[in-house]
């Protein structure tokens, strides 16, 4: 019913999928063209999903799996709910926030275990705990104020004695002096600074209590139904490049930049991207139970910090049912 | 010795802006706020595959948007031209649709068209139309009475009127809405490829800008001020090819009685209808979800009936006021900057070498890479915000009213040649006259351009206000407010737009009655 021009591009990666591939997998069957819509620009921030993509996971799996780059006004929820998207990435306060706006979407699998989000600052005038932060300048979108807001609260630090200035999602505020210290995320403006020579301090916000789950996998309620199959097997490969991504940062870093020539990335950067980034998504947890998996104790403590944000929900909103089929 | 004095101005011109540019960029080395020439050409020499690549992407989609967009306005103001009664129902649904923020319209585009170069063109062609379209109406109707008299004579009708007549002095116009459209449409693109394209221009600016990557990121801004100016450039030559006659003196009686108080009512009620006829046709398209696509009804409930209706209501009184407070100051500085530096071009031409590529170069660079600068200079507070607006609206006045001044009817200027009139003494007397009616069609135009740049600039530098609203909005889905957002901008636009059409009626109807319909 949707858009013959997604059919169409589907068709366009498989082509260029089955340039890559054995000759063998191409002709084995008639795969299925699902999309999955990323959150932002591409990044090693996927590199999982590029790798599942490259050894042919996904096609293995009978799924011919097309990534849809998100961006600065490219929402992940929207193509979700119309169905031009079988999964997106999102974060739990979205994904909670759209589904108060009577989207219904489950989680269906975490990647960021601890939230990126942390607080930026020069080592010459560091913020290394929440107390630090009292008499500063902050550089963030006025968006994000809820999340200064409950590390607040979860701190016990005056929230109005903080200054907030309105700066766009770049470390030149931070840098030319303007602000004392930037929101922002663990793996992107510190990483930038570290390969322009600023090496920044961070305080991650996951370390003081702020448990919101982030780069989290969301489908709605009816493709939970009538599309099982389908989810099962785009998880699996999700899994699966994980896994690899996990073994070998550098390799995934490399493959990210050689599969996207135009989006122009500096492999320095992905490196140190990809590097960081293994700490938020791998855990004592997902070695025990695999990558993407919850607990219901994180899921409490999200519930919890949600409820800072001013958003009230219940575990239902999370569904382990994919992951377990997946593992089982 | 021609030669030499044609070529030495513009060669000058750019000498002292590429000094100017490098002595800017040394002063504030080390702040990553920009980067010189020396940089950003060793950043080009170092890139040309990406850079050409995203350049060929983006100027693709650009030139694509510029034809459909400038077709569209060319379709409609001939509508307009032989359906009169068309005329405010035409100029009313286009001033909706251009009022549309990006921010709403670009996932929604992206859901009804998927992945690829269709968002960027429509938004492109958008960035466009309108700003063709309000002036081409104004140069169909810059046609001396006699003309008209002679067509009426012969028995012809409209049609012929438009073929013969109109669509000859509409021409410079014509011209001035496309020159306003060539950095339009490249920014357009550029934003357009936000909306989750795969490659192009807009997505190296916003990875360069995260990484840090100042070189990158100027050049990536100096090839679309390049771009830009080329075309710019390249239309302003096949406009001085084409129009060689001398513009005709514009003689013509004023019109009669004002309409009734009926139908002026009658027109805005059908522009309504209409308007929420197309809202709800659009909400049928296959893709548009409820969750994401509100229908009128539900901005209504949103407003009046829903729990946190007065909540709601507060939060939009609470962001317009905030916005209100930025709007008219850089409303009126944008519209009197551009007249000012039309006046201050005609009357020192050698200015415009230096003037015009720093003014094509404002608009086609996207704000994202500029703002830090003027961040830094004005500061985050009033004044910033007010001079960000005025750069983004003075652009189309300053280029319709230098087409405007060039209006100014040949024979009178003979006269005043013939008394060895100066420059200053024709200005008063010949060209700002003969401005005026280009002058009112870009203060028209001016007003939603206006009020989206005070979104644009609110949501990336002060975060307060619709904009900031808008874009809050959007990230937590709550999309009943968005739209609601929307229509609270929309309707502002319209009514302002409305406000300087009774201006322009009274003072046109003096210097212009025939751009005065009765």
């Amino acid at each position: 019913m949707s858009c013959p021009i997604l059919t169409r591009r589907g068709m366009l990666t498989a082509a260029a999928g089955a340039a890559m591939l054995p000759f063998a997998r191409q002709a084995a069957h008639a795969a299925t063209p699902v999309s999955l819509q990323l959150s932002w620009l591409h990044s090693v921030q996927f590199a999982g999903s590029y790798l599942a993509q490259k050894n042919g996971w996904w096609q293995d799996a009978g799924l011919d799996v097309s990534l849809l780059q998100g961006g600065p006004n490219a929402p992940v929820e929207p193509p979700v709910v119309s169905g031009s998207a079988l999964v997106g990435i999102s974060a739990a306060d979205y994904t909670a926030a759209a589904v108060a706006q009577g989207a219904k979407f489950k989680i269906i699998g975490v990647a960021m275990q601890k939230n990126p989000f942390a607080i930026a600052s020069l080592s010459g005038n560091p913020v290394t705990t929440p107390a630090d932060l009292v008499g500063r300048k902050i550089g963030m979108a006025l968006a994000n104020t809820p999340v200064l807001q409950a590390l607040c609260i979860l701190n016990d630090v005056d929230f109005d004695a903080i200054e907030i200035v309105p700066t766009q999602y770049s470390a030149q505020p931070l840098v030319s002096g303007e602000v004392d210290c930037l929101l922002c995320w663990e793996t992107d403006l510190p990483v930038a600074m570290a390969i322009n020579g600023i090496e920044a301090r961070t305080m991650l916000m996951a370390d003081h209590g702020y448990a919101v789950h982030s780069q989290t996998y969301i489908a709605t309620e009816d493709s939970l139904r009538d599309r099982r199959a389908e989810l099962v097997a785009l998880m699996s490969g999700e899994l699966r490049g994980w896994q690899a991504y996990q073994t070998d940062t550098d390799a995934a870093a490399e493959l990210t930049v050689k599969m996207f020539p135009d989006a122009g990335l500096d492999l320095a950067t992905q490196k140190l991207q990809a590097e960081r980034q293994v700490p938020l998504m791998f855990s004592d947890l997902t070695a025990q139970r695999g990558f993407g998996w919850f607990s219901d104790d994180s899921v409490q403590a999200n519930i919890k910090t949600l409820a800072l944000l001013g958003r009230e929900v219940t575990p239902d909103l999370w569904d382990r049912s994919i992951l377990e089929e997946v593992h089982g | 010795m021609m030669r030499v004095a044609s070529v030495g101005p513009p060669l000058l011109g750019g000498v002292l802006l590429l000094i100017g540019w490098g002595a800017l960029a040394a002063v504030l080395r080390g702040g990553h706020l920009i980067a010189g020439p020396a940089e950003v050409a060793g950043w080009i020499t170092a890139n040309p595959g990406l850079l050409g690549r995203a350049l060929g992407k983006t100027l693709t989609n650009a030139t694509l948007g510029f034809l459909v967009g400038n077709l569209v306005a060319m379709a409609l103001a001939g509508v307009a031209m032989i359906w009169p009664r068309l005329l405010n129902l035409i100029s009313g649904l286009a001033l909706v649709v251009f009022c549309l923020p990006l921010i709403a319209t670009g996932p929604i585009l992206r859901v009804l068209m998927g992945p690829g170069d269709g968002p960027q063109i429509v938004l492109a062609a958008l960035a466009v139309y309108y700003t063709t379209l309000i002036p081409l109406l104004t140069g169909l109707r810059a046609t001396p009475a006699v003309w008209l008299d002679l067509v009426h004579s012969y028995g012809r009708g409209r049609w012929s009127e438009l073929i013969h007549v109109r669509a000859r002095t509409a021409l410079p116009y014509l011209f001035a809405g496309l020159q306003i459209a060539a950095p339009a449409a490249f920014l357009g693109a550029m934003v357009g490829e936000f909306t989750g394209a795969e490659q192009g221009m807009g997505v190296l600016t916003i990875r360069f800008m995260r990484a840090l990557d100042v070189p990158a990121l100027w050049a990536i801004a100096v090839a679309a001020a390049a771009v830009s100016m080329v075309v710019y450039g390249a239309i302003g030559a096949v406009a001085r090819m084409v129009l060689h006659d001398r513009p005709p003196v514009i003689l013509s009686p004023p019109r009669g009685k004002p309409a009734s108080g009926l139908s002026r009512l009658s027109q805005p009620a059908l522009l309504i209808a209409a308007v929420l006829v197309l809202w709800w046709a659009g909400m049928a398209l296959p893709g548009m979800n409820p969750f994401f696509a509100k229908s009128p009804q539900d901005v209504l409930a949103a407003l009046t009936t829903a729990p946190q209706a007065a909540a709601t209501r507060d939060t939009l009184w609470t962001a317009l006021t905030e916005t209100a407070v930025f709007l008219l100051p850089g409303y009126v500085a944008g519209l009197m900057l551009g007249a000012g530096l039309a006046i201050a071009l005609v009357l020192v031409p050698n200015l415009s070498t230096l003037v015009m590529p720093i003014a094509v170069a404002l608009r086609s660079v996207p704000i994202v890479t500029t703002a830090p600068l003027i961040v830094l200079f004005l500061g985050r507070g009033a004044l910033g915000t007010i001079s960000l607006v005025a750069a983004m609206v003075f652009f189309p006045t300053l280029v319709a009213c230098l087409h405007g001044m060039r209006q100014a009817p040949g024979q009178i200027l003979d006269v005043f040649h013939i008394y060895a009139a100066g420059r200053l003494r024709q200005m008063v007397h010949i060209r700002v006259p003969a401005m005026l009616p280009a002058f009112f069609a870009a203060a028209r135009m001016s007003v939603p351009a206006a009020i989206l740049a005070v979104t644009v600039v609110e949501w990336l530098t002060t975060g307060r206000g619709l904009g900031s609203l808008m874009a809050l909005s959007a990230s937590v889905s709550d999309y009943n407010m968005l739209w609601a957002a929307v229509a609270v901008v929309t309707t502002i636009s319209a009514l302002c737009y409305a406000g300087v059409a009774v201006i322009e009626r009274r003072i046109l109807s003096v210097y212009a009655p025939e751009q005065v319909r009765p």
